[in-house]
């Protein structure tokens, strides 16, 4: 089953490091496994529990959530409360049996292209060891 | 940011013996009286019985007379304390310095509150008591005189079998014993480990050693037999508290379960108005952002074979959960105003414990604990948070 399983990965990538890393892992031309659905937001703390969630809920097979490393980020302290509101939604996942692991925090420089590629690819990895999302076929969710 | 709460060092708590012949609510408000004669408080926030003698709703009295209709101990809570006092002093202080006959969990979200900056506290006088729990809102009103017998009942006997589900396991029914950095009620009225028809009047800080001499009542009593006594029931609680959610995660953890515990929602966000601490103005669930296009709804119905209307309702049940777990105070008000009887209050509370866990942060312990989601502490994080946001390079196998 697991062969014909593409997972589908919502990232929420900051646009200042981010973003840039996969442009850079574009332009180098690295062997990225396409599963990640990009969404570009201005900084990673940026991100309401609310829109993890409903990737989730909607059918994502998992959320990748990727900013600058803790002390880069553009505006100085955004990726310290990502952090902590990311280990929050962890605990709430966590908590209620709901496949915690399916949510994955990664810090990725401008610079890291190839930390990117490396990322997206083990991420995806894991979520095809995973699995579908087992509530995407829910009709109540 | 004024202190107007000195802490207390726990086990240098002294307190005043009263008679609770007549019980522990005429014994509150007869001190209320004494205490308002002497211009301790201008105003007083309480609980009284409405004119119809089926419910109770909070009022600010100013004449004493009125306190006889008053109950500090109601068997119901139909508004949470914490949120009446917030509504009262969202915006600004006033010099008539007004006393909150609240309960400790009332106390607990308005502490909350301050936080969030949704309640001014300086000139409060925050008076708790040792709570037995009140009635599920439902049951009482069934028959409200017979509510009103069995919860006499349930205070004398101190027998939690017939509060609501949340009270039952509620360990924090006190004020917080050997705790550092607790914040302190100004006077609590406890009963638990006294002698038939007395207790104690404690003083939680100056304010409240101020107001015991201004009455004449000076603490000087060692409390050691309630103190012991509140200890001996927390242990209990926690212990009972800790196997109901491992039951109660077993019921609705997963994928599967999930869904069908939360299947009864009507989507009313009534649990949401009640909540003490889901303080937004504009909530997102309430905003346009959920509602989609027809073209989104028949995507997502050709994705699953079908789509039950209206959608997401687990997404507002989770999402509250992510956003303001961390407050949570385990009040148990939202349970009370569901429609459907849905469990919403324990789940919270489950998850409540498990994430305030995360950051050693307790909601309402503390005015000077600053909430978790607004501090950081560089580089060296808690362990828990730093754990969970470990990297997929170093944990995964990727080749």
């Amino acid at each position: 089953m697991s062969n014909d399983f593409k997972p589908n990965i919502v990232g929420f990538l900051c646009n200042w490091c981010t973003y840039a890393a996969a442009d850079l892992a574009g332009q180098s031309k690295f062997d990225i496994k396409p599963s990640i659905n990009v969404i570009r937001v201005m900084c990673s703390s940026r991100i309401d529990p609310n829109l993890v969630l409903g990737a989730f809920l909607w059918g994502a097979d998992g959320v990748l959530v990727a900013g600058c490393h803790p002390g880069d980020c553009h505006y100085e302290k955004g990726n310290f409360y990502t952090r902590r509101r990311f280990t929050q939604m962890k605990k709430v996942l966590e908590t209620l049996n709901l496949d915690p692991d399916r949510l994955q925090l990664a810090w990725v420089s401008a610079s890291e292209g190839q930390r990117y590629r490396d990322v997206i690819n083990a991420f995806t990895d894991k979520i095809k060891e995973m699995g579908p999302n087992p509530l995407k076929p829910n009709p109540a969710v | 940011m004024a202190k107007t709460n000195n802490k207390t060092d726990a086990k240098s708590m002294k307190g005043t013996v009263i008679s609770t012949k007549e019980g522990l609510s005429k014994a509150i408000t007869d001190f209320l009286k004494q205490a308002f004669e002497k211009n301790c408080f201008d105003t007083i926030l309480i609980p009284v019985k409405v004119p119809a003698n089926d419910s109770y709703a909070w009022v600010l009295l100013k004449d004493p007379a009125l306190l006889d209709d008053a109950n500090p101990l109601a068997p119901i809570m139909p508004v949470q304390g914490g949120k009446a006092l917030s509504s009262i002093l969202k915006h600004g202080v006033t010099d008539s310095s007004i006393a909150a006959v609240i309960r400790p969990c009332e106390m607990k979200a308005a502490i909350e509150l301050y936080k969030l900056k949704q309640v001014k506290l300086d000139n409060i006088t925050l008076i708790t008591m040792d709570c037995p729990g009140v009635l599920p809102l439902k049951d009482w009103f069934k028959n409200p005189d017979e509510g009103e017998k069995k919860f006499k009942d349930i205070i004398k006997k101190w027998d939690d079998k017939d509060v609501r589900p949340l009270c039952q396991i509620c360990d924090k029914f006190s004020v917080p014993l050997n705790e550092e950095n607790a914040t302190y009620p100004d006077l609590h009225f406890g009963v638990l480990g006294c002698s038939d028809g007395t207790g104690f009047v404690i003083p939680g800080s100056s304010k409240g050693e101020e107001i015991l001499d201004t009455v004449g009542l000076t603490a000087t009593k060692e409390v050691d037999k309630w103190e012991s006594k509140v200890n001996e029931v927390t242990t209990q609680k926690r212990k009972k508290r800790s196997e109901a959610h491992k039951a109660l995660n077993k019921e609705v953890g997963g994928s599967k379960n999930l869904p069908v515990a939360f299947a009864l929602c009507i989507n009313c966000h009534n649990c949401m108005r009640v909540c003490p601490v889901c303080y937004c103005q504009h909530c997102y669930f309430d905003s346009e952002a959920l509602n989609k296009p027809p073209e989104v709804h028949l995507m997502r119905a050709a994705q699953k074979g079908s789509l039950l209307f209206k959608p997401d309702c687990l997404l507002f049940q989770v999402g509250r959960m992510s956003h303001m777990t961390l407050s949570c105070v385990s009040c148990g008000t939202c349970e009370d105003a569901c429609p459907m009887s849905i469990k919403v209050g324990q789940v919270f509370s489950m998850v409540a414990d498990q994430s305030q866990d995360a950051f050693n942060y307790q909601a309402g312990r503390s005015k000077d604990v600053p909430h978790p989601l607004r501090v950081f502490e560089d580089e060296q994080e808690l362990d828990q948070v730093v754990t969970m946001c470990k990297d997929i390079l170093e944990t995964g196998e990727h080749k």
